[in-house]
């Protein structure tokens, strides 16, 4: 498996990055080497110099200190998120594919309707309800996501319920939540996992909008997405506090879809040749 | 004169542990007209041959050896003329037919992509497929193309896509193990298509198989298969009802109808060969010559062996 | 003596098509009976119906004198386990996530076997009945061949002790062969551990060779028996 990873060049190249990026996010806070809240009025709005290599931003931050410390904001929210939703959208699809009848019918139309919303207006629903915080913003983007993985993995378990294997182990005398843990999630949840991990880059997107609307996080928490839409007024004047934290939400989302492509591939069990060999 | 030679083709897979050796040096040859088949048990390498004919293998694969079609030399042709041969020189009946259709599109769309990719015009084409599905004895062929293949019951698919496979006269026809997981029923019509595929169009068909029953049944020559090697080669009467090897003899054995003996032990590794006889751990009449010594092909009674018994 | 397994008016239908019209079937202790039948006669149904994995409309399957479909949740939970099916289909026949030897071990770890050491001598047990290596059991699926699978999937099912098996075409996709290695194995475990088959089948032959009785099927009812 690992060999299979790494014999693919974009994926070696991703992971690395990645791993270049969680290093970040977990070590920046520890070091503390600079407030990345320090405001210098005399100093704002400027363009990349030596002292501040992307420049700064309206109210005189450097914002590569912003970046960096926003890694560990927007990275923390992203896995939150994936992992809340993955795990609530697996075990609901489960159930309601194992099952069937009128259980399914019930958790089939739940999930239609939290899909019939479009995701970033119910988002912003909700956390007009719930008010601004890390928290409250991972709550409000994992009640949009859980539900598209629960579908993806009601299909899946629909297709091989039926499996001889999953038979043999009712026949046994296997209990449901035994069959449900040892037969069906580990032989499903691979393509829910690599939705998910193309997904990671949509809800650092979402993260963004939220922010870009307005309601998200208090300004004063470094994170990308604020800082994008906090720029938006000096686009003109000084567009390097919109264009640097918008080159690094687009660098996530593109590491992201390049490893959930390659799992794809790597999981795919009839995928024995392929480019990278 | 030879029409398909096949000689000392070797196709080595190049894997994670090693190079399999799925065909080790492999010499046959098939006359015009001539149904001609090969038989192996699952790891044979049977299915590689086919698809080393059509030059199909998967690209870690390594081919050694010639194919010669007519005068073609088939693994030194580029790819544009391949692509000429494939389809309209020699054509695959696949293993799976309900995997070889579009369920999306309606079985006369795809006859005309077909008819369309080999540059004939699509109306012609479809009156040609309506014609050999009425030929293949299909009812209401008119009706067939309009459905859908989940419409069609599996001996139908099976008999739609040697239609297609017909329509444009290929001079070769493979059928790649064309009674797989068929009930008896069924197995019969296949037997009946086959029959009238041979009898009607004069197709050379080299048959790859498991079932022995339907190789006796069609074939006028077979290769028995062990382990990526031909163990013997000769007409089909010859080799079911009195086998020279000790492997086919096993084989037949293991029929229901001729005692149910199973063969013990397991086929060797494809990756480290041993240096004797392939079928030397499971055979009854070995000697010791047979373990250190790989028997080579000799001919006898109008067909070839490799055992050193003869 | 009383028939292991009784199979009286069984019944089903799916969606308006009557696959079972009226069964009625007994299989001794020790018995191998046969079931033919072409694609579509309802055979493969009634295998699931004794197994437990369809419900009949009517009709009763009395195993041991008990009705199997009139059972209570905690009788159910003891006599289900008595009766066992291998199916037709290699190659999903084992959780291909899982390791052979854990499946083989599974339906021990469900009825809670836990002493190590003696769980050990029953896994080299089971492996010797059915002609398996040690070897074999540190693979998975994949790696392992249509023979292989249906061997572990025996072994698998002997571990708890069942009296009665439905096999449903266990060697139909196998290689001729192997199905011989399959059923003479089969055979086998019946003269050592005395338990009765079911071997549906479209095979005559394989059914002439192997069976006591041969019961054929068609449309949904029974045209006729044959002693072997």
């Amino acid at each position: 498996m690992t060999g299979k990873i790494f014999r693919r060049k974009d994926m070696t190249i991703s992971i690395l990055l990645l791993a270049l990026l969680v290093v970040v996010a977990i070590s920046y806070p520890l070091l503390a080497l600079s407030d990345p809240n320090a405001i210098d009025l005399t100093n704002k709005n400027l363009a990349p110099s030596a002292e501040h290599p992307l420049g700064t931003d309206y109210l005189g931050r450097d914002i590569l200190n912003r970046l960096a410390a926003g890694t560990t904001t927007s990275l923390s929210i992203a896995a939150g998120v994936s992992a809340i939703s993955l795990f609530v959208g697996v075990l609901i699809g489960c159930i309601s594919g194992y099952y069937g009848g009128i259980i399914d019918e019930t958790l089939s139309r739940i999930i239609d309707i939290f899909l019939s919303f479009p995701g970033i207006v119910f988002a912003l629903a909700i956390m007009g309800f719930l008010g601004g915080g890390v928290i409250n913003l991972i709550l409000a983007l994992s009640v949009v996501h859980w539900a598209k993985y629960a579908r993806l993995m009601r299909g899946q378990v629909l297709s091989i319920k039926e499996n001889e294997y999953v038979l043999s182990a009712k026949i046994i005398g296997a209990g449901d939540f035994h069959i449900m843990r040892k037969h069906l999630i580990p032989n499903s949840v691979a393509t829910v996992i690599i939705l998910a991990t193309i997904d990671i880059g949509h809800v650092l997107l979402s993260i963004a909008a939220l922010n870009f609307l307005g309601i998200g996080l208090p300004a004063d928490i470094p994170e990308w997405g604020a800082m994008l839409s906090a720029g938006k007024e000096f686009m003109r004047t000084s567009p390097y506090q919109t264009i640097f934290p918008g080159m690094a939400i687009t660098m996530v989302v593109i590491i992201f879809s390049i490893i959930g492509e390659g799992l794809r591939d790597i999981f795919d069990p009839n995928d024995t040749g392929g480019e990278y060999l | 004169m030879s029409y398909l030679n096949v000689s000392s083709l070797c196709v080595d897979f190049l894997t994670e542990n090693g190079s399999v050796k799925a065909v080790n040096d492999i010499s046959f040859e098939m006359k015009k007209g001539e149904t001609f088949g090969i038989i192996g048990e699952s790891g044979s390498g049977k299915s590689v041959i086919g698809q080393a004919i059509l030059r199909l293998l998967p690209s870690n694969a390594v081919v050694n050896g010639s194919i010669s079609f007519g005068a073609e030399d088939l693994l030194s042709l580029d790819n544009k003329n391949m692509r000429q041969i494939r389809g309209r020189e020699i054509s695959l009946i696949p293993q799976n037919p309900a995997g070889s259709l579009n369920p999306l599109l309606k079985n006369k769309i795809q006859v005309a992509e077909v008819f369309e990719v080999m540059g004939v015009n699509k109306k012609e084409g479809i009156k040609s497929v309506l014609g050999m599905l009425k030929n293949l004895l299909m009812k209401e062929p008119a009706r067939i193309l309009e459905n859908h293949p989940h419409e069609l019951s599996g001996g139908m698919k099976q008999r739609f896509l040697a239609a297609m496979c017909l329509s444009y006269k290929p001079s070769l026809l493979i059928a790649d193990e064309p009674t797989k997981g068929l009930d008896s029923f069924s197995k019969k019509g296949t037997l009946d298509l086959f029959r009238h595929m041979k009898g009607e169009h004069g197709n050379s068909i080299l048959v790859i198989t498991h079932d022995l029953d339907f190789a006796l049944e069609i074939c006028d020559r077979v290769a028995v298969m062990y382990a990526g090697q031909i163990v013997e080669v000769g007409p089909v009467t010859d080799i079911l009802q009195i086998p020279s090897h000790p492997y086919t003899k096993a084989l037949l054995n293991a029929l229901p109808r001729n005692g149910l003996i199973p063969l013990h032990g397991h086929t060797p590794s494809r990756i480290d060969l041993p240096d004797g006889c392939l079928f030397y751990t499971r055979c009854n009449l070995r000697s010791d010559k047979c373990g250190t010594e790989r028997p080579a092909t000799k001919s006898i009674k109008g067909g070839v062996v490799r055992c050193h018994l003869y | 003596m009383p028939p292991l397994l009784r199979i009286k008016n069984l019944v089903k239908t799916f969606e308006d098509n009557k696959v079972l019209n009226g069964i009625d079937i007994d299989v001794k202790k020790g018995e191998t009976l046969g079931l033919f039948g072409s694609s579509g006669s309802g055979k493969t149904t009634v295998g699931r119906c004794i197994a437990g994995l369809e419900r009949s409309d009517s009709g009763s399957i009395f195993f041991k004198g008990k009705d199997l479909q009139a059972m209570s949740r905690r009788e159910k939970k003891k006599v289900r386990p008595q009766i066992q099916m291998i199916f037709q289909h290699p190659e999903i026949s084992l959780n291909p996530r899982m390791k052979a030897f854990d499946s083989l071990v599974e339906p021990l770890k469900i009825h809670g076997w836990d002493d190590k050491c003696s769980l050990e001598n029953k896994v080299e047990e089971l492996i010797n009945l059915v002609g398996l290596r040690r070897e074999h059991l540190a693979r998975y699926p994949a790696h392992l061949s249509g023979g292989e699978i249906q061997r572990v999937v025996l072994a698998r099912i002997l571990s708890i002790n069942p009296e009665f098996i439905v096999a449903d075409e266990p060697t139909s996709m196998l290689d001729v062969s192997v199905q011989a290695q399959v059923l003479r194995i089969m055979e086998k475990i019946q003269q050592e551990k005395g338990v009765s088959y079911l071997l549906i089948s479209h095979d005559i032959d394989v059914l002439r060779k192997v069976c006591h009785r041969i019961v054929f099927l068609k449309n949904g009812r029974i045209s006729g028996v044959e002693n072997a």
